[in-house]
């Protein structure tokens, strides 16, 4: 008989909450996952793995004090309220022996809620059979994805946020010698007409990289980067830069446009939008903010991701960020490009399917470095001239997402987030496709 | 375990069971006070079967009986169905019956160490990096990690590994008007190693703290580095980066069989180039070696149970070996390592770096600048990007020097630099002496689908290079 998770977290949550003493509180998270992931290479399978993880995460305050310890749920219930048991009475010689914490956030009842989705799909032993056969022809490498994933906020002041989740992805690229075409399948209900749709675009992508690859010299060239690469670059705004506490630390690249020395391009508007439904309503507090959050507006900086305990450490007011402070669900909002009129638009430059690797390369001027991936083209007039040798790019984001911004394409794409460290990440990010003036190459 | 594991030892045509438990205590301290005390106690089993020549894999932390059956279940079931779409058809040799035991080396127990005397090395290292008014923030921070593995199967493996860590990292930011710069302690969480309690102490870190803090505020008034075709010098502490980078992951034969094309890439090493490509000058002399007693990621055995042993995979330029376990071997009819490992107990194990370590030379540190007439010496990895194949790469590093007619000079600020893999390599003309070689490592080398992070090793002298294109920030 399988456990059902939510009702097992009621019961464990409420019997730690009864474990404390007067002045202390408890704050809980769970990240709990039932995943298969099935990893393909040359169109088979080369590994399968199940994984059933339940995660908690217990943040015990006192006394201005904060620590938090993560362990693993294993149902069994004397056995989990027993590490409860341990580690509070750990928590209490050696906790009053560190100082009080500046971000220190007392606990509150946030509210309750339970949400529940589910993604309608075949079983993943069928799958495995469909991607066999859809890719005979193909050479493909990649990974499946699917399954339940709850995550939970709750306290000891009686908040109990709750969402549960059961969805899928298919993250793949397919190959003839070097020459590869990325593709992405996911969908709120399996659709396998869909599903083959999106594997014949691959193949045709695949097709067009036949002609002989062009070496390109490195300098300036107009680009379009499609919308996987655009989300590749938005990765790096979420790598601190659009951090309260970062900023605050000195690790700012968006310090001039903070400070109005720079604009970015009245075309570009930044949204985080809890709206696009992926990730949970609430942060890992149990907090709820506003459902939409300007952070860059028009190329102004509206708004730095501030979590309550940054707001408190600096004095500021909070805007529910997450305390890790990256989006959760960022929208970059469209332009008015037609997405099939991309090449023409271009002319002559660079089509950028995909980006890789991508790092600062200079903080305090936003200035980036990246590598191009799978199908880019040289384009000449309108037309492909054929597939290039990769290359590498160092540009500032004041250029990208200033005064090189052309337009956006009026069509913007969903990718939900496959990142899988650890566990399975929540969330998505909404993007279209750019057009760029220039773009600097360097190797 | 032992129990569960005789219950389904025989219910496939290989059964192997791995526990980890690993602790992981993370304390950071900013600005003399505490920013983040958390700790993270993972445990739980993987379970390994092979069906028809396929090995499939199931993991969970529901360690009862009720909780191993469904998992075990749950093995069989997606293994078969994975087994009529296999890669490739395996036999047994792939997961050798080991016994024995692996254990770091350490004076003092990781257990010994109390949150309250961790949180006052990192208070007062933390205070002590703020020199001056211009350091607007400091931070110390410690990872303590405890591992205990323990692997038993049908082919009859049954041994244990227990690995203490320490990975430790201060930094200071300086600000002037618009300048911002930060220094740390070998950049970033290069600072880490297997080792006890005794790698506390507290008078050479406050001694390492003054220098890390002064060379911030001095990076301030620098000028950037300069763009320009010159000798370069790497440090032992950026070097760890340029190793791991361009050399530990284009040789793994995982990728070069084509399995992380997807995430991680692909490799510009291709199979017929084992044993004939010149990688490097013959003073590059590169090592797989697990068996360093206070390395990262030094073990007895690979996670499938395969014991380690030193190898060159680069001998005098050569490209020798390839960084592939048993089951990449078989698959290549390449020879590899020892290196089938996991992140933990939720994933898989797949081809890794273990400890990749360049062998020293025959120059003083002295000695390889006077030979410089124009050139640069970075430190101190901050900035890392190369491409899926592992060719082109730009490294960052955190602090330089100018080197001008075989002398150090001025300061530089954002020294960066560009190349690409081989011809770097062969641009390679100088190492400092095997006793200047300094031990560094990485916490968090990522990797795979589903994706994992692991721990590396890289130990190197101080290397020369000609004709590298360096340039600055701005
Ligand atoms: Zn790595």
């Amino acid at each position: 008989m399988k456990t059902d998770i939510l009702s097992y977290f009621k019961k464990f949550s409420a019997a730690s909450f009864s474990l404390l003493e007067s002045n202390e509180d408890l704050a809980m998270n769970l990240h709990s996952e039932e995943s298969d992931f099935i990893r393909f290479s040359q169109s088979k399978v080369r590994q399968n793995t199940t994984v059933q993880q339940h995660e908690v995460t217990l943040q015990y305050q006192k006394d201005q004090r904060v620590y938090r310890i993560k362990f693993n749920l294993t149902l069994d219930f004397e056995q989990d309220t027993a590490k409860v048991k341990s580690v509070l009475s750990q928590l209490r010689i050696e906790l009053p022996q560190t100082d009080p914490s500046p971000q220190f956030v007392p606990i509150v009842n946030n509210g309750s809620s339970e949400t529940f989705k589910k993604a309608e799909r075949p079983s993943t032993a069928d799958v495995i059979a469909i991607i066999g056969s859809t890719f005979t022809d193909a050479d493909l490498a990649g990974l499946w994805c699917s399954g339940p994933l709850r995550q939970a906020s709750v306290n000891s002041k009686g908040q109990f946020h709750y969402f549960e989740t059961d969805y899928f992805f298919f993250d793949y690229s397919i190959y003839d010698g070097p020459r590869a075409a990325k593709s992405f399948y996911a969908e709120d209900s399996w659709n396998l007409k869909n599903f083959i749709e999106i594997a014949q675009q691959a193949k045709n992508t695949l097709a067009l990289l036949k002609k002989p690859s062009l070496k390109i010299q490195p300098g300036q060239y107009k680009t379009y980067l499609g919308p996987m690469a655009v989300a590749e670059v938005l990765g790096l705004f979420n790598w601190r830069a659009l951090s309260q506490s970062s900023f605050k630390q000195g690790f700012a690249p968006l310090k001039k446009l903070a400070e109005k020395e720079t604009l970015m391009s009245d075309k570009f508007t930044l949204v985080e939008n809890l709206n696009l439904g992926y990730s949970t309503p609430f942060n890992s507090l149990g907090e709820i903010g506003p459902k939409e959050l300007v952070l860059i507006k028009n190329g102004h900086l509206d708004n730095l991701l501030t979590s309550t305990a940054t707001a408190t450490e600096y004095k500021l007011e909070s805007n529910y960020a997450d305390p890790s402070e990256s989006m959760r669900s960022p929208e970059v909002k469209p332009g008015h490009l037609k997405e099939q009129d991309a090449l023409k638009n271009l002319g002559t430059g660079l089509y950028l399917s995909n980006l890789h690797y991508i790092n600062w390369s200079d903080i305090q001027t936003a200035r980036i470095t990246g590598m191009t991936r799978f199908a880019c083209f040289w384009v000449e007039n309108g037309e492909i001239q054929g597939p290039i040798q990769d290359m590498r790019f160092d540009d500032s984001l004041f250029n990208l997402f200033g005064k090189n911004l052309i337009d956006l394409t009026e069509t913007q794409h969903v990718y939900t987030d496959t990142a899988t460290y650890l566990k399975r990440s929540l969330g998505a990010m909404k993007v279209p496709g750019m057009l760029l003036q220039a773009m600097n190459f360097t190797l | 375990m032992q129990t569960e594991f005789d219950r389904y030892k025989k219910e496939a045509d290989f059964v192997a069971f791995k526990t980890i438990h690993e602790r992981t205590r993370d304390f950071g301290v900013r600005d003399g006070k505490p920013d983040s005390l958390s700790e993270f106690d993972d445990q739980g089993l993987l379970i390994e079967v092979m069906r028809n020549g396929h090995m499939g894999y199931s993991a969970t932390c529901e360690t009862t009986p009720e909780g191993i059956k469904q998992a075990f279940a749950q093995a069989i079931a997606m293994t078969d169905a994975s087994s009529k779409y296999p890669v490739f058809k395996f036999d047994k040799q792939i997961r050798p019956g080991s016994k024995g035991k692996y254990q770091t080396e350490t004076k003092k127990s990781l257990d010994s160490l109390s949150l309250a005397a961790v949180y006052d090395y990192l208070k007062k290292t933390s205070l002590a990096l703020k020199t001056s008014d211009q350091i607007i923030s400091t931070s110390s921070d410690a990872m303590i990690i405890t591992c205990k593995q323990k692997y038993l199967s049908s082919a009859g493996a049954d041994f244990e590994q227990s690995f203490d860590i320490v990975i430790n990292s201060m930094s200071a930011t300086a600000q002037k008007g618009s300048e911002t710069q930060t220094r740390s302690l070998h950049g970033g969480r290069g600072n880490c190693r297997q080792v006890g309690a005794e790698h506390f102490q507290l008078d050479s870190a406050l001694r390492e703290c003054d220098s890390i803090s002064r060379e911030a505020i001095e990076l301030l008034s620098a000028e950037n580095c300069p763009s320009e075709t010159c000798d370069l010098i790497l440090a032992p502490d950026q070097m760890l980066l340029q190793i791991h980078e361009s050399i530990g992951h284009p040789l793994e034969l995982d990728r070069i069989l084509g399995d992380e094309r997807n995430f991680a890439g692909w490799s510009f090493v291709q199979p017929q180039d084992f044993g004939t490509l010149k990688y490097g000058s013959p003073l590059m002399n590169i090592v797989f070696d697990p068996t360093v007693s206070d390395e990262l990621a030094s073990y007895g055995f690979d996670e499938i149970g395969n014991p380690a042993q030193r190898k060159y995979l680069i001998q005098n330029g050569i490209l020798k070996a390839g960084l592939g376990s048993l089951e990449s071997q078989m698959r290549s009819g390449l020879s590899g390592v020892a290196n089938a490992r996991s992140s933990s107990w939720n994933r898989a194990p797949i081809d890794r770096m273990a400890n990749i370590n360049l062998e020293g030379g025959d120059l003083t540190l002295d000695e390889m600048i006077s030979k410089v007439e124009n050139g640069v010496i970075m430190f101190s990895n901050k900035s890392w990007s190369i491409d899926d194949y592992r060719r082109k790469f730009q490294f960052g590093c955190e602090y330089g020097k100018k080197i001008e007619n075989g002398k150090l000079t001025k300061t530089l600020k954002n020294p960066n630099y560009r190349g690409v893999t081989v011809p770097f390599w062969n641009n390679l003309v100088g190492l400092t002496k095997p006793d200047s070689v300094e031990t560094y490592g990485s916490p968090y080398c990522g990797k795979g689908e589903p994706s994992q992070i692991i721990r590396v090793g890289h130990s190197s002298p101080y290397a020369l290079f000609k004709n590298i294109e360096v340039f600055g920030g701005g």
